[in-house]
């Protein structure tokens, strides 16, 4: 009974000091001149740009997260092939190393002086310090999360399902739309959740090939460390609540599937 | 309805032959039951004929025409699978409804046309009352019925049975064995059985082909196994599983 009380006072404790003050201290650090000063820092046009930026990254980087995290589970899963044990292993590189090398990486092979940057760059393409290169690393970073999540699912929700529909004269596109899908679909809500968390907040990968132009390629991440470092504190609290926001928001989410999955799973 | 399997032959990623050169010819209305030890090629075959997998030679024929490049859905052949199959996120009249449901617009009947011939197959298995139950609220006997429906509602050409009965107990396994003969005389249609269970095999079918490693051993009815067995393994097979 004692241990009990100590171990959830601790687990308390442990999660106001380390989870609820620094999210508190950034909304009271935000609102510290009043609202009238976040908003005019909100709407600041280099933040507005930034915010922009983020957000239109995520609905790039997202749906294609989607559309290769299933192609992929749906391959691992359902055929083999050579290679296919190199992809289960290589799908998971994005997570073993440090984003801010996967950047230097992204710019050593699509920079200006590396191989494919080299050879697009007499056809007037460039690939970093744009959207594009923002959007390369981020879908870098962000693929394995759909694929993580979606693969255990397609694996036990098994072939007999498939095949049957297959004989009862069902095209690919219809066994996909009534029968796979249905069986995954939260843990491909939740992939897409956590990709989605994850392309907003990337900030390692991103500094490196962003270019750093800014109200043009500073996402919020970005933009809100350079105005810390600006001394512009009030700014950059206020831009860091409105990305804490955006995360809190994809964090409810989260916790609505959690509470449908259970329920639907009662009555399959 | 006449099917002709072929000279039909199977390996897997250039492994022993699982499919060995196997010819056999069905009758109208016939119930075939493919006979054999576990591994001995029986729902690679099922397989072959319902085009889920593509055999590396040999034709099948179905009333004098060549269906061995024809996909698995313009087949039709109902399949019962041995783990059922049933679609978890549907109810038991969506399954039953699901062959009628992918059909093409212009070949798909009306909605109430559809719900009309639903509720007959359920009449049909006797689950009337159960159509808008999930099959996890099912028994395992309701389920394989609900498979046999399921199957039936696309007016197979022929059924496909592989194990339906294996995941049963005994006495439930008895009285299904005996309606789904009846199922299948009622609707007139050919059926091809697998299981390695003999007295199943014979309580069944008009004829059984006895399969060993990839390989038909003989064709024929009960007595004529027993009385003339082609091979020493048919002999000795048959002879097991009596004693
Ligand atoms: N997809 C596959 N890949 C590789 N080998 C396979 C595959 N399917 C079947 N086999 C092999 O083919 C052989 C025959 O398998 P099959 O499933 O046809 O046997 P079966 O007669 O149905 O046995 P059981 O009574 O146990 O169901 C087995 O040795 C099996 O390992
Ligand atoms: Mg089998």
């Amino acid at each position: 009974m004692m241990a009990r009380a100590v171990l959830i006072a601790l687990a308390l404790a442990f999660s106001v000091l380390f989870i609820v003050l620094p999210v508190a201290a950034i909304f009271t650090r935000a609102f510290a001149d009043g609202p009238g000063a976040w908003i005019a820092a909100v709407t600041e046009p280099e933040t507005l740009a930034a915010i922009r930026l983020t957000v239109l990254t995520a609905l790039i980087v997202v749906p294609v997260n989607i559309v290769f995290g299933l192609a992929a589970a749906w391959a691992i899963a359902r055929f083999r092939f050579p290679g296919r044990r190199a992809l289960l292993v290589l799908i998971e590189v994005p997570f073993a190393i440090s984003p801010i090398i996967a950047g230097l990486c992204f710019l050593l092979v699509y920079g200006a002086y590396g191989p494919v940057g080299g050879a697009l760059q007499p056809l007037g393409i460039q690939l970093m310090f744009n959207l594009t290169g923002i959007v390369l690393v981020s879908l870098f970073v962000t693929c394995p999360f759909v694929m993580r999540e979606v693969l255990p699912a397609l694996s036990v929700s098994g072939e007999d399902e498939e095949h049957a529909a297959l004989t009862l004269g069902a095209s690919g596109w219809q066994v996909f739309r009534l029968v796979t899908l249905p069986n995954i679909t939260w843990p491909l809500v939740y992939g897409a959740i956590l990709a989605t968390a994850r392309a907003i907040g990337e900030f390692g990968a991103v500094s490196v090939v962003s270019g750093a132009i800014r109200g043009q390629t500073m996402t919020l991440p970005l933009q809100i460390e350079l105005l810390y470092n600006d001394y512009n504190t009030t700014a950059a609290f206020a831009a860091a609540t409105v990305l804490a926001l955006l995360a809190l928001v994809t964090l409810v989410l989260r916790g609505i599937v959690d509470a449908i999955q259970p329920a639907r799973g009662a009555t399959p | 309805m006449s099917l002709e399997i072929a000279n039909v032959s199977k390996s897997f990623d250039g492994a022993e032959a699982v499919l060995d050169d196997v010819s056999l010819a069905m009758h109208e209305g016939e119930f075939l039951a493919l006979l054999g030890p576990s591994g001995s090629g029986k729902t690679t075959l099922l397989n072959v004929v319902a085009g889920l997998t593509r055999p590396d030679r040999g034709r099948l024929v179905l009333d004098g025409e060549d269906i061995t490049d024809r996909h698995a859905g313009a087949r039709r052949f109902g399949m019962v699978f041995q783990s059922y199959a049933l679609f978890r996120h549907m109810s038991v009249a969506q399954n039953v409804d699901f062959g009628l449901r992918v059909l093409p617009r212009a070949e798909r009947p009306p909605k109430a046309e559809r719900d009309a011939r639903v509720r007959e197959l359920l009449d049909l298995i006797e689950m009337g009352d159960l159509g808008a139950r999930y099959p996890a609220q099912l028994s395992g006997g309701q389920r394989q019925r609900v498979a046999m429906a399921r199957a039936l509602a696309i007016s197979p050409k022929l059924l496909l049975l592989d194990e339906p009965f294996s995941a049963l107990d005994a006495q439930v396994r008895q009285s299904l064995r005996g309606s789904v003969r009846e199922l299948q005389r009622k609707v007139g249609v050919a059926a091809i059985l697998v299981t390695h269970d003999q007295t199943e095999a014979f309580a069944i079918a008009d004829r059984v082909a006895v399969m060993n490693t990839g390989r038909i051993e003989q064709i024929g009815t009960e007595r004529e196994l027993r009385d003339a067995p082609a091979s020493p393994f048919v002999r000795d097979f048959l002879k097991a599983g009596a004693g």
